[in-house]
């Protein structure tokens, strides 16, 4: 899900920073309307690592493999703080282990960042829904299996448009749908692990949930 | 003299037969040889598995916007090409598949190498990396819970 440096055109990558520098600017906004900003720290700086670790995490999806990416489970606990932590988490990524790249920082941001922040929309949804515990097991659910998800079609859309006129354009379609295909599986088991966690959570320490 | 001149023919045919193969014999053997280096590439994923059916674009050195080669790695994720020893410099061969992938600059000429490559860590740097961000992430959560208590 990490596209790496020297994939896709100079335009993009641009592209794709200016849209992280917006939605950073907009977390990091919001985040000071809180009644106290550094509250919620500490459990972003311990989301951003597990976030970070997630991606090492290789599940075999035959003829491929994917990896955690936890976009989900980062919007459901910590909201308007979870594109700041996946970008902090990507930055790591692209600088030790070569996953990801310093200039697709800004698209990979918004492609596993942005669906972060949709998810904790979602997820704030249970307060009108209700917030017993099978409302909170299904809308974890949903923004765990969304949060891979609409991140996987970003990918895809981002890949699409930008197969280089040097490629075998046919071959590479194919290969790009079946890596997109492969995250299906991701999506069921992201969703239920999202959902155990919120669940979890709900019964332990639900002021750690979004919208409590 | 019929049977004189059948015989001078006869006898020249045979010589002409004879002295075909003989023709060819007569020249040597001659072997030409000129050196030129193969280049392999493996393409693994850092899961390790290999890139098998990614695709391949090799760049020579002179012109670097039109690809000098294109082809697909096997099933072991190997691809092998030999690069024009005319053209000495910075070889680029760039492997991608769907939207994963690398260039790798590969030295042909007097600076060749003999092996190189990009990426990949050992288990213990990766342990020991992901352990300094943890403990990074984990540092930064004691250090403003402190501040809140």
């Amino acid at each position: 899900m990490h596209i790496p440096d020297g994939i896709l055109p100079i335009s993009v990558t641009a592209g794709g920073y200016a849209a992280t520098t917006a939605i950073t600017w907009y977390s990091v906004h919001k985040i000071n309307q809180k009644e106290n900003p550094r509250e919620d720290v500490p459990k972003a700086a311990l989301l951003a690592a597990a976030f970070f670790v997630a991606s090492l995490i290789h599940i075999p999806v035959p003829p491929t493999s994917v990896h955690l990416v936890l976009n989900g489970l980062l919007g459901v606990t910590l909201g308007y703080f979870a594109f700041p932590a996946i970008l902090i988490g990507l930055f790591f990524q692209a600088v030790m282990f070569q996953h990801g790249g310093l200039t697709t920082l800004g698209i990979n941001a918004v492609i596993m960042g942005l669906p972060a922040l949709l998810c904790f929309y979602i997820f704030r949804l249970r307060n009108i829904a209700g917030r017993g515990e099978r409302m909170t097991g299904a809308f974890g659910f949903l923004a765990g299996f969304g949060g891979v998800g609409i991140s996987v079609v970003l990918l895809l859309v981002i890949l699409l448009t930008n197969i280089p006129a040097d490629l075998d354009a046919g071959v590479e379609r194919t290969a790009i749908f079946t890596l997109t295909l492969a995250h299906v599986p991701l999506m069921a088991i992201e969703g239920a692990f999202t959902a155990l966690m919120a669940v979890f959570l709900q019964r332990v320490r639900p002021e750690i949930l979004v919208g409590a | 003299m019929d049977s004189k001149w059948k015989v001078i023919i006869c006898l020249a045919f045979l010589l002409i037969i004879l002295g075909l193969p003989m023709h060819a014999h007569a020249h040597g053997v001659r072997i030409e040889y000129t050196s030129s280096m193969a280049i392999e590439i493996v393409a693994k994923y850092d899961s390790g598995e290999p890139m098998s059916g990614a695709q391949v674009v090799v760049y020579a050195p002179d012109d670097l916007s039109t690809p000098w080669l294109t082809g697909v790695c096997d099933d072991e994720g190997r691809f092998t090409f030999t690069p024009d020893s005319s053209k000495p410099g910075t070889w680029d061969v760039q492997v991608r598949q769907a939207g994963h992938g690398g260039i790798v600059h590969i030295p042909v000429g007097e600076d060749m190498v003999v092996s190189g490559g990009i990426g990949g860590y050992s288990v213990i740097q990766i342990v020991l990396m992901a352990a300094c961000v943890i403990w990074g992430g984990v540092g930064t959560a004691l250090y403003f819970s402190r501040r809140r208590a």
